[in-house]
């Protein structure tokens, strides 16, 4: 039963994904669907890709992590320190790329172990042990830098955010080979099938032999560490950090993982299911771009298709519910009359 | 109340690093524990106090609201925008209109939460996204300068409720805004306390199951919730109005998290059902002596944030680490 809801759940966005694409394309084929728009946008989405995919595993295991773009400020300011130093000490770019990825890495992962202590040992609920460190490392990272920003990278890591190889954007490939690797971290492995196990019921898990604590630290520090490779693409598509950067992408985040069909509740979510909303909001922002809306009307967008997202879903549960229903009625009926 | 008591209650120990904290500024800065210092606090915390009652009722009821800081500013600048427009210089007028738009937005979260049932968190986070864009786009961008402020919106804001001369002859006062936080105050303490819609929040927050068998209306309850949670964000607009004469439909908007920081703060469980009203009002105390006294110690204003993220972090480890020792005391105490 689970399965084909499912199914149909990817199958209605897919079909939504089409539309919005064939739409666009028949109405302004000379601005959308051009090399260069596509190009664009899919150099433009992958950070808050990335983000989008930490949100979706948190939400998983049936939390939320409200701390994710101010893990990327923070990350982000430290990548950009190292990387505009080297410039002034004239220290190899590559030696400077190379220390600033695994500064990152290392930095995101203390703060998603932080928010896994709070969450997994001490018991706080997620939305609110993420509500404090989203504090925390915001204001470490304003602390650092006296809430000025930062900019002047070398020329090599510029390459990151904004560079093509065969025409394909350089961060659209880092977002797809993470993208992988996630699909198969929750498809193929033990700490994916546990994350479901956990988000579905913490307590049957608990009881089924599941570290629970464990397995919630290791998601936290997973999604962290998403938020700071977000951070790297980011500081070198814009070539300057400053603290603050990014928050409206919380919003969307949430929104893309709840569009792709991720229960809030936990238990539920697919990376195919994110990838297409991903691209539904990203062709549909374009498409805004190109016929000049204002950012405000963007905004009131959002919050308008994240809501009826939530509503037609609910419509559907309510739906599927009564029809299951009905056929068992159907089948008591047919077996008194039999 | 007898001594053991008290050591039992969060907000004895709230209360005590309020008290510690006001005196280590003090003996830095002896501005600090002036009367004149401590009204201007009143005054300028009030409307925030009142955003966080908005937000305490709905933390009670098992669900939360980051709506509510959109819901201010859209009541302030349709409030301001019609007064100009029509040419009414009324505070009442203000309020009014403030605390209908405050109400019809509340309704909009309450009927997606109530009828709809979805997650509190997602749907408040979209209808903020929701009505503050639809502020921007159809209402307007432009802040409005203290020269538009109609006469009696200033006005109110320099009303005092009692004013005290300084020795040279100047006078300062207790602001009205004040009173306005007394009475919500003891308007939401009758409803909780003395009302069937009051005891059910507490009832749904606790257990909305058990809330349900008993016959409490749930989608009554949640849809006076989130309405009430309208209707003081709506009156916090006008007050936000009056203290700083200047409306910039930007305001308001990012200060959400601060304000659940407080109610959480001040010992109301974010899974609903338990809480005081005293609990929250030491906890926006709390935040404010941090936000705006930070800088009467000599730290610079961009230490904020950190420290509000910090106080947070270490405010709920406490409490939940003290909820998981107490679950393993009843625990050990069963079994034996």
């Amino acid at each position: 039963m689970k399965i084909k809801i499912k199914s149909s759940k990817n199958f209605t966005l897919f079909i939504i994904m089409m539309m919005i694409f064939i739409l666009l394309s028949i109405v302004m084929p000379s601005k959308f669907l051009t090399g260069i728009n596509l190009q664009s946008m899919a150099s433009q989405f992958p950070e808050f890709g990335l983000l989008a995919l930490a949100m979706m595993m948190a939400m998983i295991t049936g939390g939320i992590d409200l701390s994710i773009i101010s893990i990327s400020n923070f990350t982000g300011v430290i990548a950009a320190l190292i990387l505009s130093g080297s410039m002034d000490s004239s220290t190899p770019a590559g030696v400077a790329i190379l220390f600033a990825v695994v500064a990152v890495v290392a930095v995101s992962m203390v703060c998603g172990l932080l928010n896994g202590l709070l969450i997994a040992m001490i018991g706080v609920p997620p939305i609110l042990a993420t509500l404090g460190t989203q504090g925390l490392f915001l204001g470490l990272a304003i602390v650092i830098t006296k809430g000025h920003s930062v900019s002047g990278f070398p020329e090599v890591f510029m390459g990151l955010g904004s560079g093509t190889v065969i025409g394909i954007p350089v961060p659209f490939m880092i977002f797809a080979l993470i993208a992988f690797l996630v699909s198969v971290l929750l498809k193929r492995t033990r700490q994916g099938f546990n994350m479901f196990m956990v988000g579905a019921n913490p307590v049957v898990s608990k009881f089924s032999g599941v570290n629970n604590t464990k397995v919630l630290i290791n998601t936290y520090m997973l999604t962290a560490v998403l938020a700071g490779l977000a951070s790297l693409i980011m500081i070198s598509r814009v070539n300057s950090m400053r603290p603050g950067y990014g928050t409206a992408y919380l919003l969307q985040a949430i929104l893309v993982a709840v569009l792709g069909g991720t229960d809030p509740d936990g238990g539920f979510g697919s990376v195919k299911g994110l990838v297409m909303g991903i691209v539904i909001l990203q062709i549909t922002q374009s498409g805004l771009n190109i016929m000049s809306f204002s950012p405000f009307f963007k905004k009131f967008i959002w919050g308008f298709a994240l809501l009826a997202i939530m509503v037609i879903n609910f419509l559907l549960h309510k739906y599927n519910e009564k029809k299951r229903i009905q056929s068992m009625t159907d089948m008591k009926k047919a077996a008194k009359a039999g | 109340m007898n001594l053991k008591k008290l050591t039992k209650k969060n907000e004895t120990y709230l209360l005590l690093i309020v008290i510690v904290f006001s005196i280590v500024i003090n003996t830095i800065n002896p501005v600090f524990m002036t009367v004149e210092n401590i009204f201007d606090l009143l005054r300028s915390s009030s409307g925030t106090a009142i955003l966080a009652i908005g937000v305490f009722v709905v933390l009670l009821s098992g669900g939360i609201d980051v709506s509510c800081t959109a819901i201010a500013i859209c009541g302030q600048y349709i409030a301001i925008n019609v007064l100009i427009a029509s040419g009414v210089d009324n505070i009442v007028m203000a309020f009014l209109i403030s605390i209908s738009v405050g109400l019809a937005l509340g309704a909009v979260n309450a009927v997606f939460i109530s009828i709809f049932n979805l997650p509190t968190l997602i749907t408040t986070l979209g209808t903020s996204s929701l009505f503050h864009g639809l502020l921007l786009e159809f209402v307007g961008t432009k802040a409005v300068n203290v020269g538009n402020i109609p006469d009696s919106i200033k006005a109110f804001g320099k009303m005092n409720i009692l004013t005290i001369a300084r020795p040279d002859g100047t006078e300062y006062g207790l602001s009205i805004f004040f009173l306005i936080l007394v009475i919500v105050v003891v308007v939401t303490w009758l409803i909780l306390k003395f009302t069937m819609i009051g005891r059910g929040i507490y009832a749904i927050g606790g257990n909305r199951e058990a809330a349900q068998r008993t016959g409490y209306n749930i989608r009554k309850i949640q849809f006076f919730t989130y309405c009430y949670a309208g209707l003081l964000a709506g009156v916090m607009g006008v007050m936000h109005l009056a203290l700083i004469r200047y409306s910039n439909p930007n305001y308001i908007v990012g200060t959400e998290l601060n304000i659940i920081a407080a109610v959480v703060l001040g010992g109301t469980r974010i899974s609903g059902g338990t809480g005081t009203l005293t609990g929250t009002l030491i906890g926006v105390a709390l935040i404010t002596i941090l936000q705006k006294n930070l800088v009467l110690i000599g730290l610079s204003s961009y230490w904020q944030e950190f420290f509000i993220g910090m106080i947070i972090v270490l405010g709920v480890t406490i409490t939940y680490a003290q909820n998981k020792i107490n679950a393993r005391r009843k625990l050990s105490i069963d079994s034996v």
